[in-house]
């Protein structure tokens, strides 16, 4: 068996941080949220524009649970820079179904339909009415729930 | 626990390297790390194109997206632990990760990375990070089957210059003294017992 060696490290980044100068949290937080809003007109469209190659796969029902799974990870990707937690969660729930159906090599179109359905009502409603549009994230996991049983 | 707003935080001069394969996240992790006075950013697409940056620019930190094409940010990571520039092979890493299939569980715990962070996330836990990252006093464990921040936690306390939840939650961090040396005396008096009336 190889030796175990334990390494005390500075890292540069604790001693850059502490140098006078910069500014507090509260102003850096800001300046971020200012910056990612600038981002946000083009985020949406991206979001738009992935759903709606979900759409398409789901039409003609030829793309396989890993290709499914890949567009639902790029809305998960790009929602959750912009701390959109309901199109996180419904994009999680279509990751997660996708993963066990390939698991289990299976293929559930009437369930990744659904998922998808949701996806374009969340992004229409720009993550907004949290608390109606949750109902609607229960329900999709109620069907990816469904999977693991059977 | 959040970050106390009125830290004072300067990354003018830190260098960091960005990761994702997404284009669009990509650009919103960069506005977000500009925003907080990241002047030096470089940013890349594949852990293959970050692999390129780490040999040849000196970095401060990396914050790296875990599902990519080709080289993963899992194995960026377990490369940059292992065969990176010996000065940069524990440069601070946040891994970002969206949904974790079952088969990466095992690949996730084993890469090195400093902390994961799970989407969404906001701004201000995104800094809360890097603070922590950036005051993380783990040691780096060199193993045959690891390479990384220790994993075996301790009770060590709150950060410093982060509140604890409860009111005597107390860093360990001891810092310098800021009273003079107690002389002999003081110190016997402390340890005497004393006579008391009940």
């Amino acid at each position: 068996m190889s030796k175990t060696e334990f390494i005390k490290v500075q890292n540069r980044l604790s001693q850059q941080l502490a140098k006078p100068g910069g500014m507090t949290a509260d102003i850096a937080t800001q300046r971020a949220r200012r910056e990612l809003a600038a981002q946000a007109g083009d985020a949406k469209k991206s979001l738009g524009v992935t759903i709606g190659r979900m759409e398409v796969m789901v039409a003609e029902k030829t793309a396989s649970a890993d290709e499914i799974y890949v567009e639902s990870a790029i809305v998960l990707d790009i929602a959750g820079m912009f701390d959109m937690r309901t199109l996180c969660d419904a994009s999680y729930s279509l990751c997660e179904l996708t993963d066990r159906l390939r698991t289990k090599n299976r293929q559930d179109w009437g369930s990744v339909g659904v998922h998808v359905n949701a996806l374009r009502l969340i992004w229409s409603k720009d993550d907004k009415d949290a608390a109606q549009l949750k109902s609607v994230v229960d329900g999709l996991w109620a069907i990816t729930d469904r999977l693991d049983a059977s | 626990m959040a970050l106390d707003p009125n830290i004072r935080i300067n990354l003018d001069r830190s260098v960091v390297l960005l990761v994702d394969d997404n284009p669009q996240a990509l650009e919103a992790l960069s506005a977000m790390v500009r925003g907080f006075g990241v002047r030096k950013q470089f940013k890349c697409g594949s852990g293959a194109e970050a692999m390129h940056y780490v040999k040849n620019q000196e970095l401060d930190l990396i914050i790296t997206d875990a599902q990519m094409p080709d080289m993963d940010g899992y194995d960026f990571v377990r490369w940059l632990r292992r065969d990176a520039p010996p000065e940069l092979i524990f440069t601070p890493v946040i891994m970002l990760t969206g949904h974790a299939p079952r088969s990466m569980v095992e690949k996730s715990r084993d890469s090195g990375a400093n902390f994961i962070l799970t989407r969404p996330f906001t701004p201000e836990i995104l800094l809360q990070r890097i603070f922590w990252v950036a005051r993380d006093e783990r040691q780096m464990v060199k193993a045959e089957n690891y390479v990384g921040p220790d994993r075996r936690f301790k009770n060590l306390g709150p950060p410093l210059g982060i509140k604890g939840r409860r009111k005597d939650d107390l860093s360990t961090h001891v810092g310098a003294a800021t009273d003079p040396n107690m002389d002999q005396n003081e110190v016997d008096m402390l340890m005497k017992p004393a006579r008391v009336q009940i």
